[in-house]
């Protein structure tokens, strides 16, 4: 692990697909140790594709990736034994009970915390007996998130798996991670694209432009530092990042500003305007700043 | 439960419609060869002696003809099983990696695997398991099926219903549970991977049946067809001995720009019918290539060999292609 303690790195991170196709275009990247770090950014911004290469299950085009200082793709089976990962979509099998996929985990990964798994579960009143194909998606999201928290690893790769849950389902999937994460002193990088739930969650956030890295910083300080303006009235209040339509059709600039005046024109921005912000800045189609 | 229990019961789960369609067409074949079997015991058992050349009179051309038409259909049953080694190993072999990978539990199942290659081993030694027990049922089935249909034969020694009975049933389903694991990993999708194992296996066998004709031909005999030598032999093709002793095949006598339009009794090849009565015109004698029946257990083991080999090599690359390949 190095110095700094970041678990999960990336050095000029490049990753294509076919000849033209970048998903990821030289991202540097440290996530530290402890805490739920949320990954956000529009369809094909990249960020199954950079959970993927930590997992191992994608070779870097160009630079490297490092979880707890190890390459998964030279050393794949060191890096699995290090992260728990929930595929995006995540899928069970359908001929299997929810207790069954508790004991195929024991048999692929000897060391699986099945009791500690079972408890998880049973919390949330989800049935051993009960077949995977007949669990709601909130049920199978909290099965695959009983594996990723069975295997006791200290970092945990969760592909957007909320993004099929309905708000209850979301705020319960929250619940039981943010619990599991402090109680375990564990390190989560939870991809998704909807911020409202992140920002309940997240100790920190990274927006993922189309392929490249847009923003990295605690939300705390991403709330503190970023105000919104109406627009003209930016000009003299720190950085200006980028601008959508707001709900009313009007038109908002995201700033960044590190000591702001608070004037007339300003206000600070939620966490969801920052994210907005950043991915407008990332794309400047006039037609896309509404998004 | 044990480790070995969970793994059964697990293993059989996840592949329950393949290990239950599977053995139930098994089942059947086998009942079918058993039923057979019986039935043309019993009818060896009422004439004997006219299921021996040696012994054969003439009313037997009447009493023998039930016995000959349930033979005729019992050896078409006999070339189901010989389908069913590559068809089984197919069914349990194929969707093993590529159902993973359609359905997208492969990320999962990899993930928590910290070694694709153990995930793979404890997949496909479930495959494997089932499907040994259940060719080995049909091995033996049509085994005494052969054996109830030449009932003179000593099959121990003996070519005919060579690959449809005994232990190359069952190694040929294990080479084409390889080629179903190799072509389910390196397409990902069940419905193509079945479809082209099909054309894979055909290939795979017709090479391995040319590869071994050429393998065993050092250890063949020459014969006259007309002697009868050939009983219980793998026959190899028809030769040509010139009358200098060198042995060449009708594409070699061709080569040479020779043709054989006729021959004699005696097994004499001549270029047209108007030379038969003039040795001197002889082009050669008409030989046939055999393998002694007395190799049989020999050539069996060459062939077991062979095609295990194949096997494990594709079962490497299989190995080779998860380790590499997307989940999906």
């Amino acid at each position: 692990m190095s110095a700094e303690q970041h678990v999960l790195e990336t050095h000029d991170l490049a990753k294509r697909y076919g000849r033209r196709t970048w998903a990821l275009t030289g991202i540097d990247l440290a996530i530290p140790q402890g805490g739920i770090t949320a990954l956000v950014g529009p369809n094909a911004a990249g960020k199954s594709t950079l959970i993927k290469t930590w997992v191992g299950f994608e070779r870097p085009t160009r630079g490297g990736v490092t979880v707890g200082g190890i390459d998964p793709w030279k050393d794949r089976s060191e890096v699995l034994g290090l992260v728990g990962y929930i595929p995006q979509s995540p899928s069970l099998y359908d001929g299997l009970s929810v207790d069954d996929h508790l004991d195929l985990a024991v048999l692929l990964r000897p060391d699986f915390d099945r009791a500690y798994a079972r408890r998880r579960l049973d919390e949330l009143g989800i049935p051993g007996n009960q077949g995977a194909k007949s669990l709601s998606g909130g049920q199978q999201a909290q099965v695959a998130l009983a594996l990723a928290l069975g295997t006791r690893a200290k970092i945990l790769l969760l592909d957007e798996p909320l993004a099929s849950l309905d708000p209850l389902a979301r705020r319960e999937f929250l619940h039981v991670l943010t619990d599991a994460v402090r109680t375990d002193g564990a390190t989560a990088l939870l991809s998704s694209h909807i911020v409202t739930d992140v920002e309940q969650a997240c100790d920190r956030l990274v927006v993922l432009g189309v392929g490249r890295i847009l923003l990295h910083e605690t939300v705390a300080d991403a709330l503190a530092t970023h105000w919104m303006a109406n627009d003209g009235a930016a000009s003299s209040e720190g950085t200006a990042i980028g601008s959508f339509g707001g709900p009313g059709g009007e038109r908002l600039t995201l700033l960044r500003v590190e000591s702001p005046s608070a004037g007339p024109n300003l206000r600070p921005a939620s966490l969801e305007e920052v994210v907005l912000g950043y991915l407008a800045s990332g794309r400047a189609l006039p037609g896309e700043a509404a998004a | 439960m044990s480790r070995i229990g969970s793994w059964l019961v697990l293993s059989f789960r996840l592949n329950r419609w393949e290990v239950l369609a599977s053995a139930a067409g098994v089942a059947l074949m086998a009942a079918g060869m058993l039923w057979f079997t019986w039935q043309l015991r019993t009818l060896a058992a009422t004439e004997p002696m006219c299921l021996d050349p040696s012994t054969y009179f003439a009313a037997c051309e009447q009493s023998a003809q039930p016995f000959y038409e349930l033979s005729s259909r019992a050896e078409l049953l006999s070339y189901l099983g010989w389908a069913a080694a590559f068809g089984l190993g197919l069914v349990l072999g194929v969707p093993l990696v590529s159902r993973e990978i359609e359905q997208r539990t492969a990320g999962m199942a990899w993930a928590l695997s910290r070694s694709r290659t153990s995930w793979l081993l404890q997949r496909v030694a479930f495959a494997a398991l089932v499907l040994v027990s259940l060719l080995l049922a049909l091995a033996i089935a049509s085994e005494a099926l052969a054996a109830a249909q030449l009932p003179t034969h000593h099959l121990d020694h003996d070519f005919s219903w060579y690959g449809r009975r005994g232990a190359l049933i069952v190694v040929r389903g294990l080479a084409a549970l390889a080629v179903g694991v190799l072509l389910g990993a390196l397409l990902g999708r069940v419905l193509p991977a079945l479809l082209v194992g099909v054309f894979a296996s055909a290939l795979m066998f017709t090479a391995v049946s040319l590869g071994m004709d050429r393998w065993v031909e050092a250890d063949a005999i020459v014969i006259d067809p007309a002697s009868g030598d050939r009983e219980g032999g793998r026959y190899l093709g028809q030769r040509v001995e010139l009358p200098s002793g060198e042995l060449i095949d009708y594409g070699e006598l061709s080569r040479r720009g020779l043709s054989v339009e006729a021959n004699d009794e005696q097994g004499r090849l001549f270029a047209t019918p108007a030379d038969i009565g003039h040795p001197e015109r002889i082009i050669g004698w008409d030989r046939g290539l055999v393998v002694p029946g007395r190799l049989y257990p020999q050539i069996v083991l060459r062939e077991s060999a062979l095609v295990g080999g194949m096997a494990s090599l594709l079962a490497l690359a299989a190995t080779f292609v998860v380790s590499r390949r997307r989940p999906g």
